[in-house]
């Protein structure tokens, strides 16, 4: 079974001088997989220069627009078609051979092919104090533990807007637990890799239900390595499994990875953004 | 006659018998390939070597042949101090050099390949993983990613040290940009300016060469589908340190020098901006650092790099040398498994020796280090240029101190070797106006395409100007001498 969404992705920029020069690079595009695939997309910008296709470090989808005339203000806006597959990540659980789980994730072969994914990076550095904050029990499965980190962080952060921004490090989440999707992502990968599991931050669209337009961002999610399943989505801000309610855009080791929006702008003085994001199902 | 003028060069050359001399043996006896020059040299006054090293000096400064040392609160502009007497390599001894480089190139390429593919050097238990893992250098964004003609290092500067043993010895690999090479040229031109009856008088392997040579490998190693690359040298531009080089490889190979703002990026192309619109560039031969060359990607306020530039990369429609995430193989904590990387790759020994390096990050050599501080040199792992260094025993009780809390506070940054005796050679040195022993090094650099390699035969003697000073970097007031590779 599968249904469709349309995805619109608006981003608007002024700035207070003519800018003379700029790229951006948007990492926006839903990517394909087993779950979900791209049937059509759309982009205007005010500028009428040309949206060039790339992908970014890491392989996934980007749109890059560059120009070299004077301009004040750029409107973007994308909309995406996406078939998405339905799916219930519970019904594909197996039955964990559990002390063989464990001495995988702990094997050499295992530390280096997953490498990337289990060091700290600059947004899932954890005080040194912090380390031992979720220790995994080794009776258990290791989905049954990442079900209970998913548990535990959506517990110790509030979701609160307005008091973390882009560059907040997980100190500061740690000393006030308050924040939202990104700072809940940063913290269950930065607690899944202290116990050597494998984790991804994710970016992409959460479905919430037709009619939300303007206060709806971009998404964050994690996805995390479980043996014998694969990379399972886990969405700590919600208490949720990824489901069919979540559009994957790209993942990597952090926000850095990921960001929906780059700039290189050659201009003075202040400048103003402003995103929003729509997503509808279409059954 | 006053008796300045029968003093000769050398009557005041301090001769140390505990240090290693190039030229004079132990007995105090020229070494063949010497004598000829000594007794050219032993033909002028002291007052022509005045006369002639002013001119040497006013010769490079009038060139603008100068370099800028960086200080926490100010940059100064200097010349390289250069030196008259030449340093002579005999075929026999070169050769050595000239194999090891090789080796030790082609060795650091295929762990370059490994780490950034299947890893199997550390899967298999040679090279920690934690080597890798808490290296700044090692991108991510390289992994599986196949540079052109598969060379990763396309210019090695390997530094090379001759012990009082009168073994070489090698120091540090460099493979981030490597800086040098023009003052071998220029060091060239002012000596046979300076004294060129001497070249007549010696078989001289010549080192102009090097340009064509580095040309051939960028060439060797353009994209798929190009014919006939369009090859630049990237350089952050006139302020930084090494520019007049970028200048002049530029130059000496025919090709652009060009900036960051030269260049565009479309459709996964690169361009170079030009009165008569914009041409395609293949091959950048790239002296600005990793996390510079492209904004979007890595730092996003460098104003230095291009935008766009690592998805082109990626794509596999530009080269540029040498490749990103090539610095994580010239770690310092790396060159101390350079024995078994090359036994692992090569299946061959060494050829040049290490010096024998005790890891901080390992808890049994980190207490050997602590307590032994005196008589190692201790180095951070990840700095250029011979910043952060201590020389042991020229600390005070109260500098060890300090230096041990910093190897505690983070032992991964650190490694210790032993103090090695650079050998020494004669230096005019102004003060005496006269001839006495100074420590020197020996870069090499090495090319490396695809199905092509070259060693610059000669290299940079560099000169630790301070007598006793065993750190010969430009940076820290070293001086160098041009250095002769004899043909057979």
């Amino acid at each position: 079974m599968s249904f469709e969404y349309s995805i619109t992705y608006i981003a608007d920029n002024e700035y207070e001088n003519p800018v003379e020069n700029a790229s951006w690079q948007f990492l926006i595009v839903p990517e394909n997989n087993d779950t979900q695939e791209l049937i059509r997309v759309d982009i205007n910008n005010s500028l009428g220069v040309k949206n060039e296709f790339s992908e970014n470090g890491y392989g996934f989808r980007t749109i890059r627009i560059n120009t070299q005339e004077n301009f004040q203000k750029l409107n973007f806006k994308a909309t995406f078609i996406l078939k998405k597959i339905n799916h219930n990540p519970f019904r594909e659980v197996p039955v964990f051979n559990i002390p063989s789980n464990y001495e995988l994730v702990q094997s050499l072969g295992f530390r280096v092919d997953f490498e990337p994914f289990l060091g700290q990076s600059k947004f899932t550095t954890l005080p040194q104090s912090s380390n031992n904050l979720f220790v995994l029990d080794p009776t258990q499965s290791i989905f049954d533990n990442l079900q209970k980190l998913n548990l535990w962080v959506y517990r110790f952060i509030k979701f609160t807007t307005g008091v973390t921004h882009v560059n907040t490090l997980l100190d500061e989440i740690i000393e006030n637990p308050k924040g939202v999707c990104q700072d809940f992502t940063h913290l269950f990968c930065a607690l899944a890799r202290s116990n050597r599991i494998p984790a991804r931050y994710v970016s992409g669209y959460l479905h919430q239900g037709n009619g939300y337009f303007g206060d709806s961002q971009m998404h964050a999610w994690a996805e995390a390595y479980v043996p014998q399943m694969g990379w399972v989505g886990f969405d700590p801000t919600n208490n949720l499994l990824a489901d069919d309610n979540h559009i994957k855009v790209a993942h990597g080791k952090d926000f850095n990875d990921c960001s929906p929006l780059k700039g290189v702008v050659y201009s003075r003085g202040a400048n103003k953004t402003s995103h929003s994001v729509e997503v509808r199902s279409q059954q | 006659m006053n008796s300045d003028a029968n003093k000769t060069i050398f009557s005041s050359y301090n001769k140390n018998v505990q240090l290693f001399d190039e030229v004079f043996d132990s007995n105090g006896v020229a070494k063949n390939v010497y004598q000829k020059l000594l007794e050219l040299y032993g033909n002028h006054s002291i007052q022509d070597y005045v006369q002639l090293n002013n001119k040497a000096k006013a010769s490079f400064f009038n060139q603008g042949i100068t370099f800028q040392v960086y200080d926490n609160k100010m940059t100064q502009e200097k010349i390289f101090p250069f030196d008259l007497f030449p340093r002579i390599i005999d075929e026999g001894e070169w050769e050595i050099i000239e194999k090891g480089a090789i080796q030790r190139s082609k060795a650091l390429n295929l762990f370059l390949w490994d780490i950034y593919h299947d890893k199997k050097i550390i899967k298999d238990g040679i090279v920690p993983l934690d080597l890798i893992s808490s290296s700044a250098n090692y991108l991510h964004q390289m992994i599986g990613v196949d540079p052109p003609g598969g060379i990763y290092n396309h210019i090695s500067g390997t530094d090379i040290i001759k012990h009082s043993d009168g073994n070489y010895y090698v120091l540090e690999d460099n493979i981030r940009c490597p800086s040098g090479v023009s003052y071998v040229i220029c060091n060239r031109t002012a000596l046979k300016r300076a004294l060129f009856g001497v070249f007549n008088h010696y078989k001289t392997h010549s080192v102009t060469n090097y340009a064509e040579n580095l040309l051939e490998i960028l060439e060797s190693v353009k994209p798929k589908g190009v014919d006939i690359p369009n090859c630049v040298v990237l350089t952050p531009g006139m302020h930084n340190s090494a520019f007049y080089e970028h200048s002049y490889l530029a130059k000496a190979m025919g090709v652009e020098l060009v900036e960051g703002r030269d260049l565009f990026v479309e459709n996964d192309f690169v361009y170079m901006k030009t009165i008569r619109g914009p041409i395609k560039v293949d091959v950048i031969y790239r002296r600005v650092d990793d996390l510079f060359i492209d904004p979007l990607e890595f730092k996003p306020e460098s104003a230095l790099g291009v935008p766009g530039l690592f998805a082109a990369y990626r794509k596999g429609n530009i080269c540029l040398a040498n490749a990103p995430g090539t610095g994580v193989a010239d770690d310092k904590a790396i060159y101390t498994y350079m024995p078994q990387i090359i036994k692992y790759y090569l299946d061959e020994t060494p050829i040049l020796n290490n010096v024998h390096t005790y890891h901080c990050s390992r808890p049994d050599e980190l207490n050997y280090v602590l307590e032994h501080i005196h008589e190692l040199v201790i180095k951070p792992v990840d700095e250029a240029g011979g910043y952060g260094i201590s020389i042991g025993n020229r600390l005070t009780k109260n500098e060890i101190k300090v230096v041990q809390q910093e190897i505690k506070q983070n032992p991964r940054k650190y490694i210790a070797q032993p103090i090695m005796s650079l050998s020494v050679h004669p230096t005019y040195i102004d003060d005496s106006e006269s001839f006495e022993q100074r420590h020197i090094d020996l870069r090499t650099f090495t090319l490396l395409g695809n199905e092509k390699e070259f060693v610059l035969k000669g290299g940079l003697s560099r000169v630790a100007l301070k007598r006793g000073n065993l750190i010969v970097n430009s940076s820290q007031g070293g001086g160098s001498k041009d250095t002769w590779v004899l043909k057979k």
